[in-house]
């Protein structure tokens, strides 16, 4: 059955098409909300939270969108949420307006110093990921992870291509620079 | 960063192929003679390859989604228990399934009257209904709290009657795991107390949502993130009790609930 069907039936109240919506699409967003989190704890919080927030808005689901970009936009907006919730001093909000603010507030968390093996490529960025700004994570678990072309983000999240561009771009440099920063270099690696 | 194209993202598209052919092309004959770039380059098929060797975590610990769909169903069935007569009736197979949830609801009603009218006695005709009880020792910096959203105008003082209760019994857990010191020894105990604390948290935290009492939805959100985290503990080391630890002090969360 298509999901268009599915959430026809989960509005009108047949609790059988939402549980098959939710056993449908429940891996990618738990896949997304781990990858944000980086623990399974946050990780059920803000999938729990996704389908709550689908299942709030079933009758306003239009049935010319896409799928796969509601489903992003609802979950990449759980995991701004569970952000502002769980941090103290609370996460920036998710628009053009605040794109400085959230590309230069570093999540304030162990650094790698603290958490990543030396060598552990992997376990490495994985830390960083975690410590990059929440709209700066966001984009780049959907191009990096989710392999989502920047328009598709763009689209997702109803943000310009450009702001995507320059969120993709800063986390990048990060990244980058939290690699060179543990000193491992280009040779090293290979 | 002194190279132009690395600076405008350009590698990065050229990267994740989002580049039109041309530019490609472009990119390509820069790359040959921009060691800036190359670098930028490698680094990013280094992020690449170390990240594809990562674990691919897409469900809960086990594959066992069996919790997680409990939860959610529960969840919903508050969502739809709470949304009232004004919404459109459910068709049959969801308030079948829903039916006990609701009845748990129901119980739930009947719980907080019976706890209402003992610890309340029916006031004159007329009187005001404000609760005078003084807040529990220790309490007095959260205070206001109480007195925010406990007036005789309060919508559901009931839902703040079981809640007390609740934080009550949810302190167990929480003064359990401030105190604890790495020792493991009766550690699924207050696990399987936390999972038992679980539902209701979640409940009671929803129902403040929807009646807008957001103080008290925020304290049960942090006992519910405190609980969830106990809950999925098997065997907890230092990090982890630390990090359970640091979030209840962050939270305050011992003073607000003693605030009900």
């Amino acid at each position: 059955m298509a999901d268009s069907d599915l959430i026809n039936r989960a509005a009108g109240g047949d609790a059988a098409a939402f549980q098959a919506l939710v056993e449908r699409h429940r891996s990618m967003v738990y896949r997304v909300a781990y990858q944000f989190a980086g623990n399974h704890f946050d990780a059920e919080d803000i999938a729990q939270e996704v389908f709550i927030k689908v299942f709030r808005s079933l009758d306003k689901f239009r049935q010319d969108a896409q799928l796969s970009s509601w489903m992003y936009r609802i979950v990449m907006n759980a995991c701004i949420d569970h952000r502002r919730r769980t941090s103290p001093s609370g996460a920036a909000p998710f628009g053009e307006e605040a794109e400085h603010k959230m590309m230069n507030t570093v999540e304030d968390t162990p650094g790698p110093e603290e958490r990543a093996y030396a060598g552990e490529l992997g376990q490495l960025l994985e830390v960083e990921i975690g410590r990059l700004p929440p709209g700066q994570r966001v984009v780049f678990i959907m191009r990096h992870h989710q392999g989502l072309k920047l328009g598709e983000i763009a689209e997702a999240l109803g943000l310009a291509e450009g702001t995507v561009k320059r969120q993709l771009h800063a986390a990048v440099h990060r990244l980058r620079h939290a690699l060179n920063g543990a000193n491992v270099t280009a040779g090293e690696r290979a | 960063m002194s190279c132009d194209l690395q600076a405008a993202g350009t590698i990065e598209l050229y990267f994740y192929g989002e580049l039109p052919q041309a530019d490609r092309a472009a990119v390509q004959a820069h790359l040959a003679r921009c060691a800036e770039c190359r670098a930028a380059l490698e680094d990013l098929s280094v992020i690449r390859a170390a990240l594809a060797n990562r674990p691919d975590v897409a469900t809960p610990p086990g594959g066992d989604w069996s919790g997680f769909m409990r939860r959610l169903t529960a969840a919903v069935a508050a969502e739809q228990s709470l949304r009232g007569p004004s919404n459109a009736t459910p068709a049959r197979p969801l308030r079948r399934q829903l039916a006990p949830y609701l009845a748990v609801a129901a119980t739930l009603a009947v719980v907080s009257f019976a706890l209402i009218t003992e610890r309340n006695p029916r006031p004159a005709p007329g009187a005001t209904s404000v609760v005078t009880a003084p807040p529990t020792a220790g309490a007095a910096g959260a205070q206001p709290l109480r007195d925010a959203s406990l007036t005789a105008t309060d919508p559901d003082p009931g839902l703040l009657a079981v809640s007390g209760e609740h934080f009550e019994r949810s302190k167990l857990v929480v003064l359990g795991l401030v105190t604890k010191s790495g020792s493991q020894d009766d550690w699924a105990y207050e696990r399987d107390l936390a999972s038992s604390l679980l539902g209701d948290t979640r409940l009671y935290r929803q129902a403040a949502e929807e009646r807008g009492m957001q103080p008290l939805a925020d304290v049960m959100g942090d006992l519910e993130l405190v609980l969830l985290q106990t809950s999925m503990t098997d065997e907890p080391n230092e990090a982890s009790l630390h990090q359970l630890q640091r979030l209840i002090r962050r939270r305050d969360l011992l003073t607000k609930m003693n605030a009900y």
